[in-house]
């Protein structure tokens, strides 16, 4: 009976670990500031532990029973905790209040364990050795814990299976009290139906976790994520639902690969075939290498230099099978010189002149990547043209952030250029917009490369109409010192998010 | 009993924590050009030893601040090249120094120029030969960059400096007052930049009551608009409102049209200015010599710096004018120069601290903090991505006499005001100490003339003002407002008196 009695405390310790440390580590992954987060969740946890031991003074009847119950309750609560933090995160304005409501309650119970089980044994062996022993297999369950932990658990597991998992822990613990200390209970059926039922029920939860993250993720990302990595300039998110393969930098959806050649046709198309045998394409972004592939079209093209400020976007998109069948490889082409670095200074520093321009830049959500969208840098980019190039930027949706599109194109047009606004529908954008800006006119080409998916040239003039709800608006330019874009884009989607 | 238990969890989470928070870093940093040690030579009659050569010129400049560097670009400008400047520093600059590591340029001291307006003549001047004014337009690059300026209050972030959350309807009510009341002293046209312009007698009264009385006898009570006083006379002036006249005061808020358009800034403040200035006057510019005596003849004037005196037609004083007492042979001592000693400090970051709730903005400013704040050298950078800075510390020491600050700053050493400065920026940037890996002060005992009750509008300054004489005087401190506009307005002022004064002599 020793070994298995301290066994039990070997076992109940790594559960109790293991809850503080899930909490914790999803409050730092949904939240951020992991010392923050880890902080007051610990705080709070031992805090409630301490509420707990106090507690277990008051109990004085039915110790077994009881240890029996609060570690199905543990095993109840802790085995779900994960699943239920994701989902109120996705779901409620309350994540805080549930994260700490629920530390707490963990916490309690765990502070009751302890001192319990040391209460129901303390007759049968010498002080000493109860406190030896159960701290010994305290300790070590601990420790066992918090390598299994970041090592097996959170790469293998994933924390909501984790916390289930180790729920299923607590409720067989309390099974096996059932036997072990069988001659302290009255009433043993019953008690072990209620333990068979939790295991079920957290079992089941085990088997369907997938479906409950699935729930969660559903409402942070629509599908599951297949890739996902901070690098030092960004957040890369990849997900995929059968054929559909969505890339997301900082939480903002990029393309989806169901209609992403709708989005690439239209940035690339209309203007560089309008323009007569060109030679040189400057990609300012587009480290997906999907506008490259368009670009490739065009075997008179000697070449392309891309910019783009994150190598492991430009390595992600060379690399991954994937990813490279999307863009047909375009990133290893031979005609294609990719340069990781910061596109502003860049375009200062650079000499070199292109007959076709593309800025294919994230929106403008924030100051940094509002200085991408400003007379000074479309100034700065223009002194690249060739005499007869155009550029073209991607300009936010002409339909949803209309301010935003339309502060775009007076941007280019103060930067000294003449102006062509277009747009598309794009299923997983809306409808999209495009400016397409150049020092002289422009005629919608002739002829376009064969096979594409979307555009004919019969159809490219038609891109250029806006009807009344997406007309234009008089709009200030956006500058450096202003950056107007950012807070009219940000007012923007304010209106149509509520 | 449960004890043992938790404190292993207590340790365990310790560790955790342990391994996400890198110890701090260690910290380098020293005191930098450190100007006092030669300074008080001056001021205690060390005794220099005799010149060995002498080189007769027609005019010598005294300091490399804006106002000798601009005396400098005006001669040039009129074809005068006869002239040579003296710097004491090993740089020319004053308070437009600057610094320079390998992540960015950063300033020492003054670090921006509010657009001018029509009146500023010579600054536009200067700013169109720099191409900062071209076909009228102000160029993008060297207006500040959006977000510009962001205070801390009540725990939070809010955008611009004057504080707008948390407003009582008697807040509000004094802060419309107010603007009001200084739009109307601007339509007056007496407060203007360069001072000189509107200078009348027509509002001397108010020089001759201290802001904070003219506040509190115009019913403005409210503690928010009594700290944005106190902020601004702190920033312009490195004094508080009591020790600033009610004249400098309104002049502060009534000499400029509110800007939509954001100052004037480089990522090494007006050190850019400097830069330009000594590309075009530098080969006149002798630095490392600090002129000791100037002794005024009926033939000339001679001024004495290191081994050699130069035997001058004119002088142009662009130096402190609280040194001329101690340079200048019969000069009586001054009554009406008060000066603010100031403190400033480069922060080098290895990477930018938290700042949940507001993107980093050109100027930050605490709520309730006896310092200024600071201004982030990398916010004029064009980069989209930014991890390492230099941030620019800002602390008049304006709480107290002036005397017992400059002897505070002598006495502290480096670990003092490193700490100092560190938990000022702790109680906004907890993790600031991780993100920090250099601190580099700047002492500056008088680094700016201060506004007292009186002061501009005293005899003493009209005399010097008047620039009759062989030592024609420029510095800022002539107007009692020590900014960029004034300086360049003396230095340019006193060049054209000087070319004057030869064209009659000849």
């Amino acid at each position: 009976m020793g070994i298995l009695l301290f066994l039990t405390v070997l076992l109940i310790a790594a559960c109790g670990l293991i809850y503080e440390l899930i909490a914790g580590t999803i409050a730092s992954y949904l939240i951020g500031d992991s010392v923050f987060q880890f902080s007051t969740v610990i705080g709070t946890y031992l805090f409630a532990m301490g509420l707990g031991s106090a507690i277990s003074r008051y109990l004085s009847k039915g110790l077994v029973q009881r240890f029996i119950w609060i570690e199905l309750m543990l095993g109840l609560v802790g085995g779900f905790s994960s699943a239920l933090l994701m989902l109120t995160f996705a779901f409620t304005q309350g994540f805080q209040l549930v994260l700490y409501a629920l530390v707490i309650v963990m916490g309690v119970l765990v502070g009751l364990e302890i001192p319990l089980l040391m209460r129901i044994v303390q007759d049968r062996y010498t002080f000493r050795d109860v406190i030896a022993h159960v701290l010994t297999f305290d300790y070590l369950g601990a420790l066992g814990a918090s390598l299994l932990f970041p090592i097996l658990l959170v790469p293998h597991l994933g924390l909501v299976r984790s916390a289930l998992f180790f729920g299923l822990i607590n409720a067989a613990v309390a099974l096996w009290t059932t036997y072990l200390f069988a001659r302290h209970l009255m009433e043993k059926t019953s008690l072990r139906a209620a333990c068979v039922l939790v295991v079920c029920v957290l079992t089941v939860g085990l088997v369907k976790a997938r479906q409950i993250t699935a729930t969660a993720e559903d409402n942070i990302y629509a599908d599951e994520i297949i890739f996902a990595r901070d690098t030092h300039y960004q957040h890369i998110v990849l997900t995929r639902f059968k054929d559909d393969l969505r890339l997301f930098l900082n939480s903002h959806l990029q393309f989806s690969s169901r209609d992403e050649y709708r989005y690439h046709e239209a940035l690339v198309h209309p203007g560089l075939a309008a323009i007569s045998a060109p030679r040189t394409v400057l990609v300012l972004g587009g480290g997906d290498g999907l506008a490259v592939r368009e670009i490739l079209k065009y075997p008179q093209i000697e070449k392309i230099t891309l910019v783009d400020l994150d190598p492991e976007m430009t390595k992600l998109f060379s690399t991954q099978p994937m990813l490279t069948g999307l863009n047909q490889n375009s990133l290893l082409s031979p005609r294609l010189q990719v340069i990781n670095a910061d596109a502003f200074p860049w375009v200062d520093q650079s000499t070199g002149s292109f007959d076709f321009i593309v800025i294919d830049f994230p929106d403008p959500t924030n100051y940094a990547l509002g200085k991408l969208y400003t007379t000074a840098f479309y100034r700065a980019v223009a002194r690249h043209l060739s005499a007869q190039g155009f550029l073209v930027v991607q300009s936010t949706s002409p339909m949803f952030a209309r301010d935003s599109f339309w502060c775009i194109a007076e941007t280019l047009h103060q930067a000294g250029l003449q102006t062509f606004p277009y747009h598309v529908y794009v299923p997983s954008f809306g409808e999209w917009g495009f400016v397409l800006a150049g020092t002289h006119d422009y005629l919608p080409p002739a002829s376009i490369p064969s096979g594409l998916r979307f555009l004919r040239p019969e159809g490219i003039p038609l891109l250029f109409h806006f009807p009344p709800d997406m007309a234009p608006l008089p709009m200030p330019a956006n500058q450096l010192n202003t950056q107007v874009l950012v807070r009219a884009y940000e007012n923007d989607w304010k209106d149509i998010s509520h | 009993m449960s004890f043992s238990r938790r404190e292993f969890l207590a340790c365990g989470s310790a560790a955790l924590i342990g391994l996400s928070l890198k110890s701090e870093k260690q910290l380098a940093g020293s005191f930098v050009n450190e100007s006092a040690a030669a300074g008080h030579l001056l001021r205690d009659r060390a005794s220099f030893s005799p010149p060995t050569r002498t080189v007769k010129i027609p005019v010598v400049i005294v300091g490399g601040g804006i106002s000798g560097l601009s005396a400098a670009w005006r001669l040039q400008k009129s074809d005068f090249h006869d002239f040579v400047l003296l710097e004491m520093n090993e740089r020319a600059g004053g308070n437009a120094r600057w610094g320079e590591n390998e992540i960015t340029a950063y300033p020492w001291a003054a670090h921006y120029v509010p657009v001018p307006g029509p009146q500023a003549t010579y600054v536009r001047e200067l700013f169109t030969d720099l191409g900062v004014l071209k076909d009228g337009q102000w160029e993008e690059r060297y207006l500040a960059f959006a977000p510009q300026e962001r205070l801390f209050l009540y725990g939070r972030w809010q955008e611009g400096i004057e504080p707008a959350i948390g407003l009582t309807p008697k807040d509000r009510e004094q802060f419309q007052r107010l603007a009001e009341t200084f739009a109307k002293y601007r339509s007056t046209g007496a407060f203007t930049i360069p001072l000189e312009i509107g200078y009348s007698n027509k509002f001397a009264g108010l020089d001759r009551i201290s802001f904070a009385d003219w506040l509190k006898s115009q019913g403005f009570d409210s503690r928010l608009v009594n700290w944005y006083m106190n902020y601004a006379c702190r920033d312009d002036y490195g004094a508080l409102v009591q020790d600033t006249s009610a004249w400098a005061g309104v002049h502060y808020f009534s000499s400029r049209e509110a800007e939509e358009k954001g100052p004037l800034t480089w990522p090494e403040g007006n050190g850019w200015i400097t830069k330009r200035l000594l590309e075009r006057v530098g080969e006149h510019v002798r630095t490392g010599q600090m002129v000791h005596r100037v002794a005024p003849s009926q033939r000339g004037v001679s001024v004495f710096a290191g081994d050699t005196e130069y035997q001058a037609e004119f002088v142009i004083f662009s130096a402190p004018t609280f040194l001329a007492p101690y340079i200048v042979e019969g000069f009586e001592p001054l009554t009406n120069f008060v000066y603010s000693p100031w403190l400033t400090a480069n922060l080098t970051l290895e990477r930018l601290p938290e700042s949940r709730g507001a993107e980093p903005a050109w100027d930050t400013v605490f709520m309730d903090s006896p310092t200024l704040g600071y201004v982030d050298a990398m916010h004029q950078s064009v980069r989209s991505h930014i991890d390492r800075t230099v941030w620019t510390f800002y602390w008049a020491l304006a709480d107290g006499a002036p005397s017992q600050n400059r002897a505070l700053l002598l006495e502290k050493d480096w670990s003092y005001w490193k700490e100092a400065i560190l938990r000022d920026l702790e109680r906004v940037h907890w993790d600031i100490r991780q993100c920090v890996s250099r601190i580099d002060v700047m002492r500056m005992g008088h680094a700016m003339v201060r506004p007292t009750v009186g002061a501009i509008f005293s005899a003493e300054r009209a005399g010097l003002k008047r620039r009759d004489g062989r030592i024609l005087f420029a510095n800022s401190d002539l107007s009692g407002i020590s900014i960029f506009e004034e300086a360049q307005f003396h230095g340019v002022e006193a060049a054209q008196a000087a070319l004057r004064h030869l064209s009659g002599t000849k």
